[in-house]
């Protein structure tokens, strides 16, 4: 858990970035569950490793292409 | 009166909801109308509670979810006086807001109406709420609706960024906020307030109280714009359209500070009680550096929105210092303020959209002279500038008197001096910004001011006199606060029940009745006692004063000018730097005034 | 990195490490970790079942016990999306007939199940969120995950089917509206607010909960709407504009 939150923070390449803190949520998920707290562990599955890394995604493949457009 | 609690709250969101839904298909007059109506409904059901709850304490429990034997299952609204006083104002402004958005905000979309109504219902469950973490609830709304309003001219880089750095700064502070009521959830196993503050008051503060307390209340300062913590207020204001900064500056940042009274007298004042005068002694610190500091800003601002804006910062540290004092009669003064301060300062952001409307610009150097041609303008700008001062008998002027009065029998007696210079300082710089621009008089080059991105002007065709009519009624309210027969006896009575914590916790818990039904509350017209007479006319000495000099230093001798310049200059450059709108210099300010604060209490408490 | 960003970074360290330590100081204190002996969650494990017929105590306390926050945070998320909506909107370039073809046969085929996958799961979750682990808004967030598949498997004009502002801002304002509805309903009734006025089935079914279940389900389709709000936004005006015209 540390280890991903840390790499989360240190990583400076958005794209990885986004791909970690989705493992970050996975790994967070399954500590909801081993904690026997399966409602936050569905919420926390669904937001963190699909609607969020999915917004930031689209908002990077936006910044890069106008960055490319420059 | 106990089923009317939650229709302040609900009404505006439903409607706020009903707007999105029938967005397609309603035009938008009448969305408008459906608008102005909740809020009015709002209004009208909050009135009611606050007169409901000048006899006793008004709860509703959600759900039905009574305390069961001490314990509470629910969530509570609980209202006292100045609690559905706060969720009264929050309506009103919202109200008077909403219809000054009939015309003003006509061309924008209809979202502006959607946000402002979440932004209301958020407030008066704020002021409502008795449950800690339905006060969080209601603050992250008031946050998130508040962003987007602070962004709404988004097509225009300079609100961008003014909108983001109110979003940081405050989900920074939210998280504070959050983490304290962690804290305290794990010692007590409670989120009503009234349980809270019993469990805590078994036994003195130990580590985990003293911290959970300084993460709360550093993390509502954030929103009350106190120094270090204030740097948010002038950048999302000066992004803001005028409706929204009166919202923000008339009620938002005085719900922070009236929830950090709140959460102190109902959880943390038995546990702190033999630490009284250490909490006291920072808050009062922190106040008077913001009230200080807020003034000397306000006298450096040409551009009008952002000069209001370090006035609304330099009152918020009057207010905050007021609730320093721990002490009820400081308290009823503070409520008073919030209730003057909240009505004039809204009608002047209001009439910063006149001036905006009218002149196409709200810079005053810009705009010099230009409106002369609106002389009723002038007249509003000056009286809403005397209320803020508190000129005998009118507006601020009773909070004045009754801050005076409790900060005496605390020996900060001293505190009315600061409090004077403070507003006097930004009232000076109202008087030298409302000359210039109403009278054209004095240079037209002033090099002492910043120079900040002027605002553009909406469309043309909206006309300024019906706005600065809702302006109007804003400001003579204001100016009358404090004038109300029985209102000085009436906040005093509701401030000491305020204080009362034990009554408070048996009133939400055991269903006590709170509050003395017999009391006889009279009508009394306010009596003006010498001494805070004297100061008042002081403080609009000192307004006059700063006026004349804002409007004619270079008349002074050159010797006097450049021995000024080298005494007050670098500490003035210093201040004036430190305001650098960058995101991250205000993120750094931030945890140091919160490692500050928390390790000063660490350390003494 | 700036030279202004380096000193901000050498004047922060030691701030942040200092306030962590004050943290720490003070979190010592509380109890230790999964050592929690509250008296609230025990009490709401006892009565929870008899009183409110719902086998998942959670669900009972986000939309019953501690339902008026639920309703603060459902407005929350509309906020938030109408918020995101302004600030999206105002900088949109009109979108033009354009279409991005899927290359695979393969994703697309695949894509196409797994959207069924999803969607039933999603409602699977919502449906049974006062029996099972879920609710309406684990659900919600699930069956927006699952019609964005739509996009990805099928391209930018399937996907317009469902992501149109005007079919889907009126199920997210009636998804918030109707959650405080069924709460003023109980007030007009005499009850106190979200007072649950509905019967309470028998526990462990479909049909349990009372007005839980409308509650749940207000919440799915706000949560469900709020989130295809914002998807539909975000490729609006992120890809559209530079899709590769036909």
């Amino acid at each position: 858990m540390a280890c991903a939150a840390t790499s989360v923070a240190l990583c400076l390449d958005p794209l990885r970035q986004i791909f970690l803190s989705g493992v970050y949520g996975l790994l967070l998920a399954v500590l909801f569950v081993v904690l026997q707290a399966p409602d936050v562990a569905l919420s926390m599955l669904v937001v963190s490793t699909v609607a969020y890394p999915l917004i930031v995604l689209i908002a990077i493949s936006r910044t890069r292409r106008e960055r490319g457009e420059e | 009166m106990s089923w009317a609690l939650p229709l302040p709250v609900v009404v505006p969101l439903i409607a706020a909801a009903v707007l999105v839904a029938t967005g397609a298909i309603l035009p938008r007059r009448v969305q408008d109308a459906i608008g102005i109506a909740a809020a009015a409904t709002a209004t009208g059901f909050a009135l009611l509670i606050l007169a409901a709850s000048e006899r006793h304490d008004v709860l509703h429990w959600f759900g039905g979810w009574h305390p069961h034997a001490g314990l509470a299952l629910g969530i509570s609204f609980t209202a006292d006086p100045l609690g559905a006083g706060m969720a009264a104002l929050a309506c009103g402004l919202d109200l008077l807001v909403l219809v000054y958005s009939w015309t003003y905000m006509r061309r924008q979309s209809q979202t502006f109406d959607v946000l402002i109504l979440a932004l209301g219902g958020a407030m008066a469950g704020f002021a409502l709420t008795g449950d800690i973490f339905n006060m969080f609830v209601w603050f992250e709304l008031m946050g998130v609706s508040a962003y987007a309003l602070a962004g709404f001219m988004v097509e225009e880089l300079g609100p961008l960024q003014g909108a983001i750095n109110f979003a940081v700064t405050n989900t920074v502070g939210a998280y504070m906020v959050l983490m304290g009521i962690a804290l305290l959830y794990a010692r007590t196993d409670a989120l009503n307030l009234a349980q809270i503050g019993r469990v805590l008051g078994h036994r003195p503060a130990d580590r985990l109280v003293i911290v959970a307390f300084a993460l709360i209340v550093t993390g509502l300062m954030v929103r009350a714009a106190i120094v270090p913590f204030h740097f948010w207020l002038a950048d999302a204001h000066a992004a803001s359209p005028a409706p929204v900064c009166a919202l923000l500056s008339g009620a938002m940042v005085e719900l922070g500070i009236f929830f950090i009274a709140r959460v102190y007298w109902t959880a943390f004042a038995a546990p702190l009680h033999a630490h009284a005068s250490g909490v006291r002694d920072v808050l009062v610190g922190l106040g008077v550096a913001t009230a200080l500091i807020g003034a000397l800003m306000c006298l450096l601002q040409r551009q009008l929105k952002r000069l209001l804006a370090y006035s609304t910062i330099s009152q918020a540290g009057t207010m905050l210092a007021g609730i320093a004092l721990l002490d009820p009669r400081s308290l009823a003064g503070v409520a008073n303020l919030v209730l003057a301060h909240g009505l004039l300062k809204g009608g002047l952001f209001l009439l910063c959209g006149v001036i905006l409307v009218e002149l196409r610009h709200i810079d005053e150097l810009r705009v010099y002279g230009a409106g002369r041609r609106l002389p009723w303008a002038g007249v509003l700008w000056l009286l809403g500038t005397l209320g803020l001062v508190g000129l005998p008998p009118l507006g601020v002027f009773l909070a004045q008197q009754l801050l005076y009065e409790g900060g005496r029998e605390h020996g900060f007696g001293w505190l009315a001096v600061v409090g004077a210079v403070a507003s006097g300082v930004c009232a000076g710089a109202m008087l030298r910004a409302g000359a210039r621009i109403f009278l054209g008089w004095g240079a037209r080059e002033d090099e002492l001011l910043s120079p900040e991105p002027d605002e553009h002007a909406p469309e043309r065709d909206v006309s300024g006199r019906p706005l600065g009519i809702v302006a109007g009624i804003a400001i003579v309210l204001g100016l009358a606060a404090s004038v109300v027969p029985g209102i000085e006896a009436r906040t005093e009575l509701a401030a000491e029940r305020f204080a009362d914590t034990s009554a408070y916790r048996a009133a939400v818990l055991h269903g006590a009745a709170h509050g003395d039904a017999a009391a006889h509350v009279s009508f009394s017209l306010l009596g003006v006692d010498t001494a805070s007479a004297l100061y008042g006319l002081g403080a609009l000495a000192i307004a006059a004063a700063t006026a004349a000099f804002g409007l004619w230093h270079r008349r002074l001798p050159p010797r006097i000018l450049s021995a000024g310049a080298r005494t007050l200059g670098p500490p003035v450059t210093v201040i004036r730097l430190a305001h650098s709108g960058i995101v991250g210099d205000y993120l750094l300010w931030l945890s140091g005034g919160a490692l500050a604060v928390a390790a000063i209490w660490a350390l003494t408490l | 990195m700036s030279s202004r960003q380096r000193l901000r970074a050498w004047i922060a360290a030691p701030v942040l490490a200092l306030f962590a330590a004050i943290l720490g100081w003070g979190f010592a204190r509380a109890p230790a970790f999964g050592d929690f002996h509250g008296a609230y969650g025990d009490l709401l494990n006892r009565i929870a079942v008899p009183q409110r017929h719902t086998s998942n105590v959670v669900t009972a306390i986000v939309f019953d016990y501690r339902g008026f926050d639920t309703m603060g945070e459902e407005f929350i998320l509309f906020a938030s999306v109408v918020g995101v909506v302004l600030l999206l909107r105002a900088v949109r370039e009109p979108a033009t007939g354009q279409d991005d073809p899927v290359a695979s046969d393969a994703i697309r085929l695949f894509g196409i199940i797994m959207v069924a996958v999803i969607l039933v799961f999603g409602l699977w979750l919502a449906a049974f969120g006062l029996v099972t682990p879920g609710g309406g808004f684990q659900g919600g967030v699930a069956i927006a995950g699952g019609i964005v598949l739509v996009f990805l498997a099928s391209g930018y004009r399937a996907w317009r089917t469902f992501g149109r502002e005007r079919l889907l801002d009126p199920f997210e304002g009636l998804g918030a509206a109707s959650y405080a509805a069924v709460g003023l309903a109980a007030l007009i009734a005499g009850a106190p607010f979200l007072h649950n006025l509905l019967g309470l089935g028998v526990a462990g079914t479909l049909r349990s909960g009372g007005s839980m279940t409308l509650l749940n389900w207000a919440v799915a389709v706000e949560v469900a709407a709020a989130n295809l709000v914002l998807y539909t936004e975000f490729l609006e005006s992120y890809l559209v504009p530079h899709l590769p015209r036909r």
